[in-house]
């Protein structure tokens, strides 16, 4: 995987999570991963085509999701990660991978998106890549979102 | 099935068979075809259609002065004008009679799609596109691509899926579809079908995991991707993609799509039951 593909998802995680109400988020770590994610309960895939071949998977806790969604919603109170809940987490992704895409323009690198897809369910297992791929952790104020990114240029 | 009617007002014969092909293609039942404007506005009270595409050249009036009659029977009636040259007079002379929309001919596949969920107020019709256009085009190619891939014959079906999410133990394929309709596609199986269906497909019995999860992920590759390829052989002017699989195994799995008009195709077959749930964003 080409290493200029990672930083246009990390600075549109940056960019966009303070523009919706989030504290400043910070890289606290990147690993690689191969071939499986476990899931940390709510875990948001979303795929490119085009230039870029791949999917992206947005990887969090409940209580983080929860966190996510009641800042989302004005700091509505949120007790479980209902249809509301996904609702809100899956437009923060939509909104983060349109920035990204924004982000890959800038390297001449034309994108298109596909709808996410909300999982959930602690512990199951997500393959998106046949090989290895690299995982950046976001902290947001305690808050830890996990960047799994297993992307390619198009030959 | 949830058709949208419509009638073609066309003096030439060639152009109200074109425009009638671009249709049959699609969720649209041309219900009548008028060549003059006497003869179209007798077929508009007698077929009542949902839809009217009108010619502006006719050999008893213009197109202008057929809509104003028909809209003087009803004046709820929705005309699209198609004609051969769009000039800001006509649309202005049009938008006055009440036309609703202008197409210039010769009028793709995909612009007519359009123009009928613009002008579609109800949902119904939306979900009838998306049905008849979209999710069969999947559904022909699980049919074809089973037959293909394991060489069982299978009996398949669409229905609207309503559920906030989808619940699976087995094997989950999530495909990003990019382009226009964006969306996703699920391909997915319970744990017992999944086996069944690696042993054919690799002509044993003893299957491991791995093999189990790549078995559904290649079919779901070749499946969604036939799918896809069924779309742009009919709408030429717009490409539909599909994003690398994500492969999800194990159970008590939920997978939601917030905002998705989503349908279920079920293939019956004799290794079991072989599921898509496929999804599109509504509108562009």
């Amino acid at each position: 995987m080409d290493a200029k593909l990672i930083n246009p998802f990390i600075d549109a995680f940056i960019t966009v999570m303070p523009q919706i109400g989030f504290p400043i988020p910070k890289r606290t770590r990147a690993y690689v991963q191969s071939k499986v994610i476990t899931n940390f309960g709510v875990a948001v895939m979303l795929g490119f085509t085009k230039q870029i071949r791949g999917n992206v998977i947005y990887n969090m806790n409940d209580d983080t999701a929860k966190f996510i969604a009641s800042t989302m919603m004005m700091g509505m109170p949120i007790n479980e990660v209902d249809a509301m809940a996904q609702s809100a987490i899956a437009e923060m992704s939509n909104m983060l991978a349109a920035n990204t895409a924004t982000n890959l323009t800038a390297l001449e690198l034309e994108v298109d998106i596909s709808t996410p897809s909300v999982t959930v369910g602690k512990d199951t297992k997500i393959k998106i890549g046949s090989g290895q791929y690299l995982t950046i952790e976001m902290d947001m104020g305690g808050h830890k979102v996990d960047i799994a990114i297993a992307v390619d240029r198009d030959m | 099935m949830e058709k949208v009617r419509v009638m073609i007002v066309d003096d030439s014969k060639i152009s109200r068979t074109i425009l009638a092909n671009h249709l049959s293609k699609t969720n649209f039942e041309v219900v009548a075809m008028a060549a003059n404007a006497a003869e179209a506005l007798k077929l508009y009270q007698e077929h009542n259609p949902e839809l009217v595409t009108m010619d502006m050249n006719l050999p008893d009036a213009d197109g202008i002065e057929c809509t104003k009659r028909i809209r003087g029977f009803d004046p709820e009636a929705k005309i699209i004008m198609i004609s051969a040259m769009k000039d800001a007079s006509l649309v202005a002379k049009g938008r006055a009679v009440g036309i609703s929309a202008f197409l210039q001919k010769p009028v793709s596949t995909n612009d007519i799609i359009d123009t009928l969920l613009l002008l579609s107020q109800q949902q119904a019709n939306k979900v009838a596109v998306l049905r008849e256009s979209y999710a069969k085009a999947f559904e022909r190619a699980l049919q074809q691509g089973l037959l293909n891939i394991i060489g069982v014959n299978s009996k398949t079906s669409v229905d609207s899926y309503d559920k906030r999410y989808l619940e699976i133990d087995g094997v989950a394929v999530i495909i990003g579809l990019t382009g226009y309709p964006v969306g996703r596609a699920i391909m997915y199986m319970s744990r017992d079908t999944v086996k069944a269906f690696t042993s054919t497909m690799l002509g044993t019995d003893e299957v491991t995991d791995e093999e189990m999860n790549e078995a559904v992920e290649e079919a779901a590759n070749i499946v969604i991707g036939r799918g896809a390829s069924n779309i742009n052989d009919v709408f030429k002017d717009k490409e539909m993609r599909i994003t690398p699989p994500g492969t999800i195994s194990g159970s008590g799995i939920k997978i939601a799509s917030p905002k998705l008009t989503t349908f279920k195709l079920t293939a019956s077959s004799q290794v079991g039951d072989i599921f898509i749930n496929v999804g599109f964003a509504e509108g562009e």
